[in-house]
């Protein structure tokens, strides 16, 4: 059955200016709101895992553990001497794209956070790091790597962000399974919604729909008006809704956005996120109108 | 030669044994056997509460009988589906005795909506009720609310519903009953015509001068039962007794 034969124009139930319109339109409304800051909750969880997946698989980083020594000057020397020969390994290695060290700005910027701005890195004994790009397909044996890397310098280590972002993963895909369920609990309680108020209505309107069918209605005509109704509450409820919801999300974003580090800004709408939370009041109308066409067919039924 | 005629006609309406009760209460009507013939005219008479709104209702389908065989049109309604009995309705034409308006609708909205259900297109729809509504004399009244208008104008306006589908069967009750002499002689008038042109009519009433003005057989509801009695005659039929 197509969504144009749900719905009719003929409206001889004086379902417009019913009071259980209103109520409906504000339940959809605040359904519709819940529903897209959610949806933008799970779509920003799946670009941000997209991304940190993406890390994990095209990144690794090498730390060059500072050499002990009184001598400060010469503790760096030694340290830097390591950092140059472990990139001299990684840049030969087919599997490796690129493999830059972090300058002692950069250090500097990373240490920030924790440490503050009055910091000289070149008097502290801080390791340094190399990023390594690694090329697109390319497979590598992190445990091989590794033991290579020892024997180029026992002060260089591997770590390839697994282990970190598996916790985060893992938390991540709970939040987004949370998310999920909120969802379906959403569209449940609209649609409970919709169940009890046309069947109330249908009650109120008994005398009405007495005479549609004895003129010949059959339950399919009374259906399509409740369905035609339904679907305009639906889509007006989920237009308000989602006036209230986008601003809400950008709220959200800005306040993400503030969080240092990096992680959260991962987690930002594509094109197809927005477009997606976008059509929402069709979504909304369309769950409006087949829950009311099936509602009234299934209560006539048992009513007549 | 007209009563063979009839008599030779299809059924529109067969009732065999049929009986009527709601709940758990007495039957209103039982062991009812009648054969209303196509092209046929009869008047349903019978005291208030000997069960003539429960027959009409039997007829019109607005629900089944509690035992007992109804075919409406050739078809065995205990069996048939709603959507079945949806279309066995479009061929009935009913009158209320309370007329059954939809308020908040026009006059013509409420004529119109026999063919609006049939899915008639609008321009037919506004061709027809036009002329039947002026027939009638409620052109003035067309686009005004009933709720608005009086009683005769509604009995009216509810006639005009009933037969505007040119129905196969026209069950009326107390058509008549709110109107004065001139239109009611009027409205009478166009059921015989209807019934003319091969429409089944059957009239619920208690108006003595309708029966004796007009010389059609009446179906009489007496104690649950049904007694067919021919114009100006006694009982000369026993049906269902």
């Amino acid at each position: 059955m197509t969504s144009s034969s749900l719905i009719t124009r003929k409206q001889e139930l004086p379902l417009k200016d019913d009071a259980t319109g209103l109520f409906l339109k504000v339940m959809v409304s605040i359904a519709v709101f819940l529903f897209a800051v959610t949806l933008a909750g799970v779509l920003s969880i799946n670009s941000m895992l997209t991304n940190w997946n993406n890390s994990i698989l095209g990144s690794l980083t090498v730390q060059i553990m500072p050499v002990n020594n009184i001598n400060q000057e010469k503790a760096r020397e030694e340290t830097l001497s390591h950092q140059e020969k472990v990139l001299e390994f990684l840049k030969k290695l087919p599997q490796v794209e690129s493999a830059t060290a972090l300058s002692d700005n950069q250090l500097q910027m990373l240490l920030q956070p924790w440490l503050g701005d009055g910091i000289n890195i070149k008097e502290l004994p801080t390791p340094r790091l190399i990023d390594v790009r690694i090329k697109k397909n390319a497979e590598i044996d992190f445990p091989k790597l590794a033991e290579q890397l020892a024997e180029v310098s026992l002060l260089a280590s591997l770590d390839n962000h697994k282990l970190w972002l598996n916790k985060l993963i893992r938390f991540a895909d709970g939040l987004k399974m949370l998310a999920m369920s909120i969802l379906i609990l959403v569209v449940a309680i609209t649609s409970g919604a919709i169940f009890y108020t046309t069947q109330t209505n249908l009650g109120l309107h008994r005398n009405i729909i007495e005479i549609l069918h004895v003129m010949g209605a059959k339950d399919t005509y009374v259906a399509q008006q409740y369905a035609h109704r339904d679907f305009w509450i639906g889509f007006v409820g989920g237009i308000i809704g989602l006036c209230f919801a986008i601003p809400t999300i950008f709220m959200i974003a800005g306040l993400a956005e503030q969080i240092e580090g990096g992680i959260i800004s991962d987690a930002r709408l594509s094109f197809v996120s927005w477009f997606l939370i976008c059509c929402l009041p069709l979504f909304s109308a369309f769950i409006s109108m087949i829950t009311a066409y099936y509602t009234v067919k299934r209560t006539l039924e048992k009513m007549m | 030669m007209l009563r063979d005629s009839i008599i030779a006609a299809p059924a529109v309406v067969e009732m065999k044994g049929v009986g009527i009760r709601y709940d758990q209460g007495p039957e209103i009507l039982s062991d009812i056997n009648l054969s209303l013939k196509k092209g046929s005219f009869h008047f349903l008479t019978g005291k208030s509460g000997a069960g003539k709104t429960s027959l009409l209702s039997l007829m019109y389908l607005a629900q089944r009988p509690s035992r007992g065989a109804l075919g409406v049109f050739g078809q065995n309604v205990n069996f048939a589906n709603r959507d079945a009995l949806a279309v066995l309705r479009r061929r009935i034409g009913v009158v209320f005795q309370d007329f059954r308006l939809i308020e908040h609708l026009s006059a013509f909205d409420n004529v119109a909506l026999p063919l609006r259900v049939c899915g008639m297109s609008e321009k037919e729809i506004k061709k027809r009720v036009k002329e039947l509504l002026s027939w009638v004399e409620l052109d003035k009244h067309m686009f005004e609310k009933t709720s608005t208008l009086s009683g005769g104008e509604k009995q009216r306006i509810a006639i005009a519903r009933a037969v505007i589908n040119r129905p196969d069967i026209l069950l009326a009750d107390e058509p008549t009953g709110n109107v004065d002499n001139d239109i009611a002689r009027k409205l009478m008038k166009l059921f015989i015509e209807l019934n003319k042109l091969g429409t089944t009519v059957l009239i619920a009433t208690h108006s003595d001068k309708l029966i004796t003005d007009f010389p059609y057989p009446r179906l009489h509801l007496i104690n649950g039962g049904l007694r067919v009695f021919q114009p100006f005659e006694g009982i000369v039929k026993g049906v269902g007794i």
